[in-house]
């Protein structure tokens, strides 16, 4: 009977280089001793001279305007007001969280590993993807508001007029194109598929069997081919130039700009957005909308 | 050549005699005090706390700047967090009517009771940036490869488990922050395709943040999801020591 062994000859730990090695005790314990007391230090004096905000008792009665998440959730929340809920709060994490995960599923080569940017150009790919991510967010978010059309009309006088109106944001080609009436409701299964009839719960069921076009193609399908799209071209274009060679490569342009993309979604939903979740300077936000140490003036 | 002799034991000598060889210590010890490379080692390699690391790792890993003790820092939040949660449980009621009358009390009448929120709530916070950061420096070190790659998901795991204990907290001081926020939050959940609104429900324990709500949260936030933690901690501590330390160049 024979067993199956699957070679995987990387999977061993590397032989230790013993003449390389010093003791954990003293030299390691020392640092871990003196960051741990440095933090606790930290922490210590921003608790002495900040509160946890707290504001009044819960009422279910006085809507929060804005009502936001815990900030490591804004991201998730900025993406709600471009798209489709489901897509935005549930698939993009879940997706995203499960490619994380088989990165090293993907890059198996032990090249440039245990150092910092140890591969060839690495430090080069992490800033150009780094800065493609902050420019390209804040760009569709402020092309999404309209914020990009009404600059160009009141600072330069540009505008498309009735005709072009349509591209002025995401929701106007739903609303300013002439869609015809059979668009907004195509059949693509031949009878009624319900899911979980919450019945007088008020959830009502899912329903497949109609599809409204122009709000598909808003809500789903254009976010849907930024976030996928444009990373392709991004990965794409510096494989075409030759800076990017090797998956690993192509894994530090898809990181370095999801770090960034994520850093300006938390960054645009917890400064930048006031009252109805519209976009305001941070200075024009009044002071309760989660920012940290809030006490309400009594 | 003369044999050197072994001087005059000083009053120094003496005392750290007296001190580290008498019978108390070594019973809770075993090692002398560590000041020779032997008790060194032993004394990492037979005290359970110090057990985590190996008796002797490589030059770079102690290196601050290959780390910045991220990922060892990310841990020690987690247990200042355990240690300032539980005095802050010794006054908290997860009820609606008591919850944000008692963090009012915690802040107002009990000794050094803001400063433990206001650390508990710091703490929370630096947490999830640290272990975003020590995702990051992973990531850049290049330390999920083989034969770690199982040791990067269990770090995937434990970022969500981050994020879900803070979250769980959130909702604790029972205000306006808390409760939309949550309102919030678990919409997001809701609007999943076909099981949104169950795991919204269940989530919450009804349709809207409420007394069952707290008390989930509550329950999650201070005993499963901590434990769930520990568990994939110890899984993660563990697997660095078996894949042979922390990553380095080929
Ligand atoms: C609660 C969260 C976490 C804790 C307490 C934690 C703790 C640690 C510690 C103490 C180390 C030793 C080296 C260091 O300090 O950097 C380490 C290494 C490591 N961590 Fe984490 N970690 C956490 C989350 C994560 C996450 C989110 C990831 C990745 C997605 C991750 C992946 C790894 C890997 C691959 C190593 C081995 C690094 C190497 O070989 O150089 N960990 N972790």
């Amino acid at each position: 009977m024979a067993t199956a062994v699957v070679a995987r000859p990387a999977a061993r730990p590397q032989a230790r280089a013993r003449d390389e090695e010093v003791l954990v005790w003293p030299d390691l314990v020392f640092v871990e001793f003196i960051s741990a007391l440095l933090f606790t230090f930290t922490i210590f004096i921003l608790s002495v001279i900040l509160n946890a905000p707290l504001l009044d008792q819960a009422n279910p009665d006085v809507t929060q305007n804005p009502a936001k998440a815990p900030w490591y959730l804004l991201n998730l929340q900025e993406l709600l007001l471009h798209m489709e809920a489901a897509t935005a709060g549930v698939i993009v994490p879940t997706v995203w969280l499960i490619i994380l995960g088989a990165f090293p599923y993907f890059d198996r080569d032990n090249d440039g590993q245990g150092a910092w940017f140890a591969t060839e150009g690495s430090v080069k790919l992490t800033v150009v993807s780094a800065i493609v991510g902050v420019v390209g967010t804040w760009l569709l978010i402020l092309w999404n508001q309209g914020t990009i059309a009404s600059v160009l009309n009141s600072w330069f006088g540009i505008s498309g007029g009735d005709t072009f109106r349509f591209l002025e944001n995401s929701r106007a080609i739903q609303g300013n194109l002439p869609w015809p009436e059979w668009s907004e409701s195509i059949p693509y299964l031949p009878f009624e598929l319900r899911i979980l009839d919450e019945g007088f719960t008020g959830f009502g069921a899912t329903t497949f069997q109609n599809v409204d076009l122009p709000s598909f193609i808003v809500e789903i399908a254009i976010p849907i081919i930024m976030m996928v799209g444009l990373p392709s071209l991004l990965i794409y274009v510096l494989w075409r130039i030759g800076w990017v060679f090797t998956r690993r490569d192509a894994l530090i342009v898809l990181f370095s700009g999801f770090v960034a993309v994520n850093a300006m979604l938390v960054l645009a939903g917890t400064g930048f957005r006031g009252e109805d979740q519209d976009l305001v300077f941070p200075w024009n936000l009044s002071v309760d909308e989660g920012i940290p140490g809030y006490q309400p003036p009594d | 050549m003369a044999v050197e002799q072994p001087g005059k034991p000083t009053l120094a000598d003496k005392i750290y005699d007296k001190m580290f060889h008498n019978y108390v210590w070594k019973s809770i010890f075993r090692t002398g005090y560590p000041n020779t490379p032997r008790n060194q080692m032993l004394v990492v390699a037979t005290n359970l706390f110090l057990h985590l690391h190996p008796t002797r790792i490589h030059r770079t890993h102690v290196k601050i700047t290959h780390t910045y003790c991220l990922g060892g820092l990310t841990f020690f939040m987690f247990l200042g967090l355990t240690v300032t949660g539980i005095l802050l449980m010794f006054y908290y009621v997860p009820s609606v009517e008591r919850a944000y009358l008692d963090i009012q009390n915690i802040q107002t009448n009990v000794q050094f009771g803001q400063l433990m929120r206001n650390m508990h709530r710091w703490m929370a916070h630096a947490m999830v940036i640290l272990v975003f950061l020590h995702m990051m420096r992973v990531f850049y070190t290049g330390a999920y490869k083989p034969p770690r790659e199982f040791n990067w998901v269990v770090g995937v795991i434990l970022l969500v488990l981050t994020f879900l204990l803070s979250f769980t907290g959130y909702l604790l001081p029972w205000d306006q922050l808390a409760f939309w926020a949550i309102t919030v939050g678990s919409e997001i959940a809701g609007a999943a395709p076909v099981l949104g609104p169950k795991t919204r429900f269940w989530m919450l324990g009804g349709f809207e943040v409420g007394p069952e709500s707290l008390i989930r949260f509550y329950t999650l936030h201070v005993i499963a999801l901590p434990l769930l933690a520990a568990i994939f901690m110890a899984v993660h501590f563990w697997r660095i020591r078996r894949d042979g330390g922390l990553a380095r160049p080929l």
